[in-house]
């Protein structure tokens, strides 16, 4: 999985990988196969793209059997292969019928089929559910980890949806600026980032200050943590900050916004500023002041560059 | 929101249609439709001039169009990727009158014209030959150009992501070419071939200018009855020129089914 901010190059770099951009140095290997010398439709890399792509001017049963069609195999059992695909994506009721009138999911799920149909050495996925319904994501996303989990078909996948990586991805890659920041599990990342941009990227509170006597010092609060004193980088994620009453620096909720699920709280104290998201039940007000807990288990130091 | 455009088109085209109807049917000594007479048709048809001028315009057109949809699709796949303004340049044909490139063909290509002076006595006689080449070439140098802006008009970004798509899955550039460009381009190429073919099968002012003395085109040919019969000629032109219309709707009809028919039977 392949995760960055918007202009990050992710899509830059499934192009490369299926050749439909140039390299201008660096070499991809594929297998053993070094493959950045190979036209595109020689290196085996399917994509399934932000749109599906489809062609109009052919039936469902044809756009999911194309890459069968430039390998020459006979229409009846291009069809029939392709009916199987279109059965695996859900949409076996639809086969026989042209591309006309599909929502934007059945399209995405038919570029999927599509997609597997070729039978690629590497499946890549650039952003396949940005353009699908907010309500019929997380079917699409839970079918395409089946799918990839059943055929072990290696797959890169690139989103700018930290959460969507998290849930897709076993091993995500952060990407921003054309490199690649850090790379290791979801949790690793999102819990022990290595870099500042990282932690800011992954939605981390990212507070510096100087440690000294077992206290992180900031502007108008200090928080007790461990580890040696000096000036330190520590970030914790909104959802570890607690508020309670009693012991721990005051601060004041400068913004609260309902999300649903939980509400995101801005605190403040002198210059520093934390977000917090508590459970909606138990939400402070705006302007009301509230006792805070950077807890030890949450705290991460980010190591000094 | 059609209706201007099909008022204006049925007044312009249907009135003029009407009207050729009318006089060819019209008795040579005049007369209305009450005294009608298939006099003109009958000498248009018996008139070998006018079979000569018939073939000769079917040839001419069938070599223009086919060669300018060829070349249109050829120059249409290059450019697709280049600049607006190389794009344009490709256009810059479009907007000069056909007389005026014939002109300049004659003046260029004709036995002692300014090519046969900058470059020597030229190969091939262009302008008067028997076969018509100077009048094919023409309408070539003219009608590419119109049908290569047909053609870029759907060759837009859409195209490219498809093709895009078709070489991630394996589809190599002459699979491409065949199920992703060609389904693509092949109605707007037909219809604008047919649109050509029309225009140059009824055309006149460049085999005028540049097409041998004889055979005649049915253009041509309808000017020339005019002049030649004072009495008679308007009818027998106007017999000429439907004859020629209903031979184009014909031949548009005719290519349309063949068409249907031939449908690359992978994409159905």
């Amino acid at each position: 999985m392949v995760v960055g901010p918007s202009g990050a190059g992710k899509t830059t770099l499934l192009r490369a990988i299926s050749g439909l951009e140039t390299l201008d140095s660096g070499r991809i290997d594929l297998g053993g196969r070094r493959i950045d010398r190979l036209p595109a439709h020689k290196r085996r890399c399917a994509v399934v793209f932000q749109e599906p792509r489809l062609l109009n001017h052919l039936d469902l049963l044809d756009n999911v059997g194309i890459s069968l069609l430039a390998r020459g195999v006979p229409r009846k059992d291009r069809r029939s292969r392709a009916a199987e695909l279109i059965d695996q994506v859900g949409l076996g009721e639809l086969a026989g019928r042209g591309v006309k009138g599909l929502s934007g999911g059945e399209q995405q799920r038919v570029a999927l089929a599509r997609a597997l149909c070729a039978e690629p050495d590497l499946l890549l996925l650039d952003e396949p559910l940005s353009a699908v319904d907010p309500n019929r994501r997380a079917s699409l996303m839970e079918l395409i980890l089946e799918l990839q989990s059943d055929r072990q078909v290696t797959t890169v996948s690139v989103t700018h949806d930290r959460a969507e990586a998290a849930e897709m991805g076993q091993h995500i890659a952060l990407l921003i600026d054309g490199k690649v920041l850090q790379s290791a599990e979801p949790a690793v990342l999102f819990e022990r980032p290595e870099t500042e941009r990282a932690a800011r990227f992954f939605g981390m509170n990212v507070i510096s200050g100087k440690v000294g006597g077992g206290h992180l010092r900031l502007e108008g609060c200090e928080f007790p943590v461990s580890g040696p004193d000096g000036e330190a980088v520590f970030s914790i994620r909104p959802e570890s900050v607690l508020l309670r009453s009693g012991a721990g620096p005051e601060m004041t909720v400068v913004e609260s916004v309902y999300l649903g699920s939980h509400v995101r709280l801005r605190l403040r104290a002198g210059q520093t500023e934390i977000e917090s998201h508590v459970r909606p039940g138990e939400a402070p007000a705006s302007g009301e002041k509230v006792r805070v807990c950077l807890p030890e288990s949450g705290l991460w130091r980010i190591p000094e560059p | 929101m059609l209706a201007p455009a099909v008022g204006t088109t049925l007044l312009l085209f249907g009135g003029a249609l009407a009207g050729a109807v009318e006089q060819s049917f019209t008795p040579p000594l005049g007369g209305g439709l009450e005294t009608w007479t298939l006099e003109s048709w009958r000498q248009v048809l018996g008139d070998p001039v006018f079979v000569d001028a018939f073939w000769f315009s079917l040839r001419t057109t069938l070599v223009a169009t086919l060669v300018s949809a060829g070349l249109a699709l050829l120059i249409a796949t290059l450019m697709r990727t280049r600049s607006a303004a190389m794009r344009t340049a490709v256009a810059f044909p479009v907007p000069v009158p056909h007389l005026i490139v014939a002109v300049v063909a004659v003046l260029w290509l004709a036995p002692g014209g300014l090519a046969d002076r900058v470059l020597g006595t030229l190969p091939l006689n262009l302008v008067r030959d028997q076969l018509g080449l100077g009048v094919v070439l023409v309408y070539v140098f003219k009608e590419t150009p119109f049908l290569v802006l047909l053609l870029l008009a759907v060759m837009g970004r859409r195209l490219e992501e498809q093709e895009e798509m078709a070489a991630v899955h394996g589809i190599g550039r002459w699979g491409r070419l065949r199920w992703v460009i060609w389904p693509a381009v092949r109605a707007p190429l037909l219809i604008g071939s047919m649109i050509v073919a029309a225009f140059v099968f009824s055309a006149f002012e460049v085999p005028l200018a540049v097409g041998p003395n004889y055979p005649p085109s049915l253009g041509t040919y309808a000017l020339e009855v005019t002049k030649s019969d004072a009495i008679g000629g308007a009818g027998q032109a106007a017999a000429a020129l439907l004859l020629g219309a209903v031979a184009s709707i014909a031949f548009a009809l005719a290519i349309l089914g063949l068409f249907k028919a031939r449908r690359e039977p992978d994409e159905r």
